[in-house]
């Protein structure tokens, strides 16, 4: 066997060691990808205009999100819900979305047997849709109901730039990470500028500078069940 | 005293019939799983917001099965019973089958199964419950198989050592299986007195099947089993029943009195379907009817009774794999605390999981696949003992038996009179 | 053998081979119907060569026909578990080979692959749709 034939074989062993290589990237990790701050997301209910759903039709157009019309199986990266106090029945109710929290300790990644979720470098929470093994155990996880499991094969297909998913995959918001990297905006921030609202905004929460974290030092924002220790990064403000 | 074993002739129509059946039942869950692989997990009775249902509920119930009937086998190795080392292999043989039923459970029920034998193996996460399980159950099996090896080849120092570390390792197994609900953050799983109070009804249920399983075997056989060693088995299952009975109670007597979770125990313990799953099938057909009956000189003493008996508690087990999985699901997650959800696109309020017809096949064909491998084991293995007789400190039971038919004649002469 | 056990194989030859048959059936099959596909006598599956003037190949024709599945795997995991767009993607593929059809499924079909790629990556079969899509898109 000669040196370049020996070479070739022993690459190709260590290609076909995924566990090996696993273990090198987890070693080299936080020296890969695009490691630009910090996503996170500013939603201003107060700019949130009344039986207006831009930002959760943009999404779904975005990212070919599966709505089959039966709640048991739709998926919904970005939802809304209706709220009042509890026991209120005749106080007005507000609508509010909801949608991943991208947390800063991720109870979906934690679980995740495959790590095919995973937090990104600048702390988006995605899915590694070619990995998954379609278990569950993120949905069970989540505190939020925010992870999304694909029941039925997807026949919808509007953005061909963007892949769907088949059914057996778990998914969430992914905060647009394919558009942030190519320096675009997330689908349901542009809808909502757009639509002339500009309620949600996404941007560096590290950077002092920029809009997101002005909003956050200027106003009282709330984020979901901050007690149970998550470190959701989705602030509301007018909550 | 020397064991023989003797395997079945295996050569009747009954014992083909039954194989057949066996068989039919498993490529019907085959194929029911080859549809919903194929067509899409919609097809069962899980949604968005009941991701896990009938099959994680069987294969909780099949690993607790495994851990009592390894404890009846180590009854030889561990505690030096001689008369119950009988059963040793039989008990490790089901023991391992049903290490396999469970794992095979939970592969069946992922979403990509062409994945499942990729992906775990090459990408392991040591924070999840999900991933260091399967290296639980794949050690459990492997330590099986060398701990029958040992007891086939009679081994007597090796088999000590071995069912040592096999109980051991199962304890590991279930308290890790436990885990897998315990180490969420959801109101009704997040306890840490989930995985001991999945060790007890283990071994609680996993006995009763060993009692269920050897009488009827040894019967069916036409070999002779003494009494006195079933009746010492039902009092080890009673006080099993016992002590999963005080950590059920103590788990759920402290998630009510807690102000957090007690709104969501109040619709476990008292709302619904759960509430006669609960209180009927675990707490009273599943755990305080068997143990008065065993405890109970007449009963406890009847071979049929205590049969009756196990029965009831492997029903009650069943009830409780099914309350620790389905309603910490069906009960949403606070997500907005002091407000409520009015409307919205998905179903944020108490759901319903009903189980479909395609996941019932499924569990059938799991449980027939082990049938089948077990009927076939007794066959070709040395697994069934010629008779089984009790030589040890059960000897003494043959005294409550005679009291408990002296008793019940002079009721009758009583009565008579 | 000796002695009074009798082994299961003993006499039961035809007990045994016949189940194992019918069980082994489906792998012979596969085995012959792989043999007879790479028969050389065979028709070689015909790939479409992009239009004349084209941006240049990836890599060289022989390293794409044995290692594009590695290489697009490679890329895979860089874009989906590193972020960041990476140069080579279908999106490239297509602006030279624009029917699927044409450019992966004969050979794949040729030696019996099924890759699901395309079950959520847009590349059409027919070159027309991708023309639409292009136009629409764009």
């Amino acid at each position: 066997m000669d040196r370049r034939k020996f070479l070739k074989t022993g690459g190709r062993f260590l290609a076909a060691t995924p566990f090996a290589c696993d273990l090198l990237v987890a070693s080299v990790a936080s020296a890969s990808g695009p490691g630009a701050g910090r996503w996170g997301m500013v939603i201003d209910l107060r700019r949130c205009p009344e039986g207006c759903d831009a930002c959760v039709k943009a999404c779904r157009r975005e990212n070919n999100v599966a709505e089959h019309g039966d709640p048991r199986w739709d998926v919904h990266w970005i939802r809304q819900v209706e709220i009042r106090p509890h026991g209120q029945e005749d106080a007005p109710t507000r609508t509010v979305p909801l949608l991943c929290n991208h947390c800063e300790r991720p109870p979906c990644a934690q679980v995740c047997p495959v790590r095919a979720t995973y937090q990104r470098d600048d702390g988006i929470v995605i899915v590694d849709h070619h990995r998954c093994i379609g278990c569950r155990y993120c949905l069970i996880a989540c505190p939020y109901n925010a992870r999304f499991f694909n029941y039925r094969e997807n026949e919808a297909w509007p953005n061909k730039d963007y892949p769907k998913r088949s059914h057996g995959v778990a998914e969430s918001c992914h905060l647009c990470a394919h558009r942030l990297d190519q320096g675009r905006l997330p689908a349901c921030m542009e809808a909502c500028r757009d639509a002339g609202a500009g309620a949600i905004v996404v941007g560096d929460l590290d950077n002092p500078e920029s809009e997101i974290s002005r909003l956050i030092a200027a106003n009282s924002v709330k984020r979901i069940r901050e007690d149970l220790g998550t470190g959701p990064k989705v602030h509301y403000i007018g909550l | 005293m020397e064991i023989l074993y003797q395997p079945l002739d295996g050569r009747s129509r009954g014992y083909y019939a039954l194989l057949t059946v066996l068989l039919a039942f498993v490529a019907a869950g085959f194929a029911a799983t080859f549809y919903l692989v194929v067509h899409g997990l919609h097809n069962s009775g899980m949604t968005n917001r009941i991701p896990w249902g009938l099959q994680i509920v069987m294969a909780i119930f099949y690993i607790g099965l495994s851990a009592g009937s390894l404890v009846v086998s180590g009854l030889y190795g561990i505690f030096g019973k001689l008369e119950y080392k009988p059963f040793a292999r039989l008990a490790a043989f089901l023991a391992m089958l049903f290490l396999v039923a469970g794992l095979l459970s939970i592969v069946t029920d992922q979403g990509r199964i062409d994945r499942v034998f990729v992906e775990p193996f090459s990408h392991v996460n040591p924070s999840s419950m999900f991933s260091i399980n399967p290296a639980l159950y794949m050690g459990h099996i492997m330590i099986c198989i060398f701990y029958l090896w040992a007891l086939f080849k009679e081994k007597g120092r090796l088999t000590k050592v071995a069912s040592v570390v096999v109980v051991l390792w199962a304890l590991c197994v279930h308290t890790g299986t436990g885990a897998i609900f315990a180490f969420t953050p959801r109101e009704l799983y997040n306890t840490a007195l989930l995985p001991p109070s999945f060790v007890a009804a283990a071994l609680s249920s996993g006995a009763a099947l060993m009692i269920i399983v050897l009488t009827s075997l040894f019967r069916v056989t036409k070999r002779h089993l003494d009494m006195a060693l079933v009746i010492w088995l039902g009092r080890l299952l009673a006080v099993f029943i016992v002590v999963a009975l005080y950590v059920i109670l103590i788990e759920n007597a402290h998630r009510f009195y807690q102000i957090e979770s007690r709104e969501a125990t109040t619709y476990y313990l008292f709302k619904g379907y759960h509430a006669w799953l609960f209180w009927g099938g675990l707490i009273g057909v599943g755990s305080v009817v068997p143990a008065v009956l065993l405890f109970r000189r007449r009963t406890g003493t009847s071979v049929r009774w205590i049969v009756f008996a196990s029965a009831l508690v492997v029903v009650g087990v069943v009830c409780e794999r099914y309350l620790i999985v389905l309603p910490g699901l069906e009960y949403p997650p606070e997500l907005l605390p002091g407000m409520e959800i009015v409307r919205s696109a998905l179903d944020e309020g108490i759901v319903a999981y009903v189980i479909s017809p395609l996941e019932i096949l499924q569990a059938l064909g799991v449980l027939s696949l082990i049938g089948f491998i077990f009927v076939l084991g007794l066959k070709y293995l040395p697994l069934l003992p010629t008779e089984a007789r009790a030589h040890g400190e059960s000897q003494m039971l043959k005294h409550l038996i005679a009291e408990a038919k002296a008793e019940s004649a002079e009721k009758a002469t009583g009565s008579s009179v | 053998m000796s002695g009074d056990r009798k082994s299961p194989l003993d006499g039961n030859l035809v007990k045994v081979v016949f189940p194992l048959l019918v069980i082994l059936a489906p792998l012979g099959l596969s085995v012959i119907g792989a043999v007879s596909a790479g028969d050389p006598g065979a028709e070689e599956p015909f790939l479409e060569l992009p239009p004349e003037p084209n941006e240049g190949c990836v890599r060289d024709a022989e390293f794409m026909r044995f290692h594009h599945w590695e290489l697009l795997r490679e890329v895979r995991d860089q874009v989906v578990r590193g972020g960041g767009r990476h140069e080579i993607s279908l999106d490239r593929c297509r602006s030279c080979h624009p029917s699927r059809e044409r450019f992966c499924s004969r050979c794949h079909e040729a030696v019996s692959l099924q890759p699901d790629c395309f079950g959520c990556h847009y590349y059409p079969a027919d070159p027309a749709a991708a023309v639409d899509h292009a136009r629409a898109g764009r």
